[in-house]
């Protein structure tokens, strides 16, 4: 009985299945709006469906030169990552599927897993273009990681916890949007960056570099990294809610606050002019990294004094 | 400013011809041209337009190249001919930079050669081309053109 | 992996997402750092030039129409103006004045354009979007007056082929009114949007020295405070009667080429609407000879993108004898060469974009050839021509 739990929460739900389809619908939600805001129509509600279902039917090219096993290989491992990070988080208002103590810095990792992949599979091909975005794409990673790690520790200071369970119970009773600003806007802005929104888009450029580290990939590949895009939108989206908007505690808030969040994301996306890559790190390390790191400080100090 | 141009052009001048009121054209030698352009550039004297080279045909035998020099209203023109079966003019391209283009153009289209030019690469015609056909001479025709994609 | 010291050469065409029409750069970069940069053209070579010698003065009007989709109407203007220059006939006030104004909406037009594809290009697909739905306000309005949305074919030899009426006028002023509220809000845009500031100030500098060596045109070099405009410098049409206000930045950066291009539009605005209240009465078009009498003429005109230079030569017969065209996309190509080199990569498209560049303009050959049964035939202009009766009887 115990196996076909597991199974129907590994393949079913809450991961496998209804998260990918749960990141098509924030895929579409994300593109609607920001056609809305640039005053265009924007896809209709299957189009991600549609699109992946296309994909997956395409034949895989597989371009000269490239180690073929990792070219493979890499979609999967990439999809797995965000997959498995889903089981930690509460996703749709439940608890974690699975909970132990440090699964939040597990959670993170797994999280880079889909930035590395991208990179690596862009370093896989001789695409000039590919090669370019690949090194954009680890330029940007290094820049946002710790910033954006740095922001989801804030929370789990308080809560005394490295837990998900626990820091989302704490939580729920502390709007820490409230006491940690500034950890709130490099978490969300860090996660705008691991999703290679606009504007943090230099990595996959199109007006200088076609697709960026993707370029070569088609069909089931690119299907693949597609979802697990959309999967690591949620969890991010997930996350960042259930750590600074006062938890997700039942689905119907884990729904408002992930779509409000995604709103102000898709504003941002479409008010802001992409930055050049030089110009991301710039960002990052001289106002995010330090920021996070001084409110980080400052709530160490509030802790000491208050006990 | 057309006085102070035929003034800095005396030296090299031929024969010069005001067609319009704005527009001043002058008869150089080819080999006067660098001199010629170089002073037209140290004074300071408007940009370059264009270069336009006309075939007059085989039976004329010449090809006659105009250096457009523009400067507010004014248009000065230097003339230049050539033997159409061994055109050769000297590049202006060390005075002019962005002359390059524009001999580039007249190298493929026209079969001048432009000596010391720095850049000898075709600009608008496909690398296919064959050699010693030019598409601007009058007695150029469309048969000697290769045929688009024939080799693909 | 080849020879270590080899560049690594990041080819921007043929086929490029950033390039709306092909063109072949290359560069090299070291790093994020371009250490040279190379063009190659000709892939929408069409072989105008020669075409135009092998028909009459007034097919090859319509011909030389067709060197560019976006600012078709200053060509037409500057072979008409070229070759009523060399018959000795001048076109009507009143048709002079409609070429002005064709010309203006033409360029309000291009520049509206040349903003949405910039922003695109600088990863603000916001101000792409707006501006082009702007764009569709003077797009109808050119079509209301020519029934043509692009290639207007306004001019005719010695006059123009559309009149204006009131309730054109009409239209007219009130799409300006929507336009110019619009166009503050740009203005406004690219004066202060922080992060949109961040990708155009200080990036491809152009001083004053290097514009005027290189012999930039338009509003490029106007971006670098050389004050060089033909409406100006050589008025002609009705601008011999309407003086233009030279728009100038000092800055020579993307910025300023973007604020010169924008400050034009309210000039235009200004301009247009001069021209409908002082719209003279009169006739269209004088009677042009068939045969032009033999002669050479140059022909300038101010087109969107900068200074149109057209040379025509006649023998006297109904057919040209040579035809020159220099667009102002190729003088400022060569300061795109130049500027690049030292620049980061991210910032080549917005260089190119920043000089409003044109491949069709420069590329002028009918290769036509049909491919359709696996053997490639060349067709000459009569057969051409006798096939399309035939397809379309």
């Amino acid at each position: 009985m115990s196996t076909l739990n597991a199974l129907i929460t590994l393949v079913v739900f809450p991961g496998g299945l209804a998260i990918l389809l749960t990141g098509m619908i924030y895929e579409w939600v994300d593109r609607k709006l920001v056609a809305r805001l640039q005053n265009r129509m924007g896809p209709r509600w299957y189009q991600p469906l549609a699109d992946t279902v296309k994909l997956l039917a395409k034949e895989e090219v597989l371009p000269n030169g490239v180690h073929a096993q990792m070219f493979y290989a890499l979609p999967v491992i990439a999809l797995a990552g965000a997959l498995t990070a889903t089981l930690y988080v509460p996703v749709f208002g439940l608890r974690p599927a699975y909970s132990f103590n440090g699964d939040l810095i597990v959670t993170v990792y797994l999280l880079s897993v889909l930035t590395l992949c991208m990179g690596l599979a862009g370093a896989n091909t001789l695409n000039r273009y590919a090669l370019i975005g690949a090194t954009r794409t680890l330029t940007q990673l290094f820049s946002y990681e710790a910033p954006f790690l740095l922001a989801l520790l804030g929370p789990a200071l308080v809560a005394g916890s490295w837990q998900i369970g626990e820091i989302a119970d704490y939580a729920e009773r502390h709007w820490l949007i409230l006491t940690q600003p500034v950890g709130f806007l490099v978490a969300i802005i860090g996660l705008m960056g691991k999703l290679e929104l606009p504007p943090f888009d230099a990595p996959e450029a199109e007006t200088e570099i076609v697709a960026g580290a993707l370029t070569e990939y088609s069909g089931r590949g690119l299907a693949l990294f597609r979802l697990g895009k959309g999967v690591e939108l949620v969890i991010g989206l997930t996350l960042v809610a259930a750590f600074y908007l006062g938890g997700v505690a039942n689905p119907l808030l884990f729904f408002a606050k992930t779509l409000l969040l995604l709103a102000g994301m898709a504003a941002m996306q479409t008010l802001l002019t992409r930055l050049r890559i030089d110009q991301t790190v710039g960002l990052w390390w001289r106002y995010g990294a330090l920021l996070v790191l001084a409110q980080y400080l400052a709530v160490i100090v509030w802790q000491g004094v208050m006990a | 400013m057309l006085k102070a141009a035929a003034r800095l052009l005396q030296r090299w001048t031929q024969a010069t011809v005001t067609p319009e009121p704005e527009r001043l054209d002058v008869t150089l030698d080819a080999a006067d041209l660098v001199p010629a352009v170089a002073a037209l550039q140290e004074a300071r004297w408007g940009y370059l337009a264009a270069i336009t080279g006309v075939d007059l045909g085989p039976e004329a035998g010449e090809i006659e190249l105009l250096y457009h020099f523009c400067a507010g209203a004014a248009v000065v023109t230097l003339r230049v001919r050539t033997p159409r079966n061994q055109a050769f003019v000297p590049s202006i391209c060390d005075s002019v930079p962005s002359a390059s283009f524009y001999e580039r153009e007249l190298m493929e289209m026209l079969g001048v050669t432009v000596a010391n030019t720095p850049n000898t690469d075709r600009l608008f015609l496909p690398d296919d081309w064959p050699q010693e056909v030019y598409p601007l001479r009058k007695d150029f025709r469309l048969e000697d053109a290769p045929l688009p994609g024939s080799d693909t | 992996m080849t020879a270590e010291r080899e560049p690594f050469r990041i080819p921007i065409g043929p086929q490029h997402p950033s390039l709306k029409e092909p063109g072949h750069f290359e560069f090299s970069v070291d790093g994020e750092i371009v250490t040279q940069a190379s063009l190659r053209l000709g892939y929408v070579h069409r072989g105008i030039e020669k075409g135009a010698e092998q028909r009459s003065w007034v097919q090859a009007l319509y011909l030389l129409e067709r060197v560019c989709g976006i600012c078709s109407h200053v060509h037409a203007t500057a072979y008409c103006l070229g070759v009523e220059k060399l018959a000795g006939v001048e076109a009507p006030p009143r048709a002079q004045a409609i070429r002005s104004l064709v010309a203006e909406l033409e360029r309000i037009h291009s520049h509206l354009l040349w903003l949405g594809v910039a922003a695109h290009e600088a990863g603000f697909d916001m101000l792409f979007m707006h501006s082009w739905r702007d764009r569709e306000t003077v797009m109808n309005l050119l079509e209301g007056i020519t029934g043509n949305r692009v290639n207007y074919s306004a001019n005719l030899l010695g006059g123009v082929k559309c009149d204006i009426d009131q309730r054109l006028a009409d239209a007219i002023r009130a799409g300006l009114d929507y336009l110019e509220e619009r166009t503050q809000h740009y203005l406004d845009v690219v004066l202060n949007d922080a992060l949109f500031l961040r990708r155009t100030r200080g990036i491809g500098v152009m001083s004053r020295e290097d514009a005027e060596r290189l012999g930039v045109v338009g509003p490029t070099a106007r971006a670098s405070g050389v004050a060089r405009d033909v409406r100006v410098d050589a008025p002609y049409a009705a601008y011999r009667t309407l003086p233009v206000q030279i728009v100038t930045e000092m800055a020579g950066d993307l910025q300023a080429r973007f604020i010169v291009r924008v400050r034009e539009l309210f000039e235009t605005y200004r301009l247009i609407r001069t021209l409908l209240d002082t719209l003279p009465e009169g006739e269209l078009t004088v009677r042009i000879p068939r045969r032009i009498p033999p002669g050479e003429a140059i022909s300038r005109v101010e087109a969107p993108r900068g200074e149109l230079f057209y040379y025509l030569k006649s023998n006297g017969s109904d057919q040209p004898e040579r035809i020159k065209i220099r667009t102002p996309t190729l003088p400022n190509f060569a300061s795109v060469l130049v500027l690049t080199v030292g620049r980061q990569l991210a910032d080549v498209p917005m260089i190119l974009a920043g000089i409003d560049p044109c491949f069709s303009c420069n590329d002028r050959m009918v290769a036509i050839h049909d491919t359709g049964e696996g053997r490639d035939r060349r067709w000459t202009w009569e057969q051409l021509r006798q096939h399309g009766i035939e397809v379309y009887r």
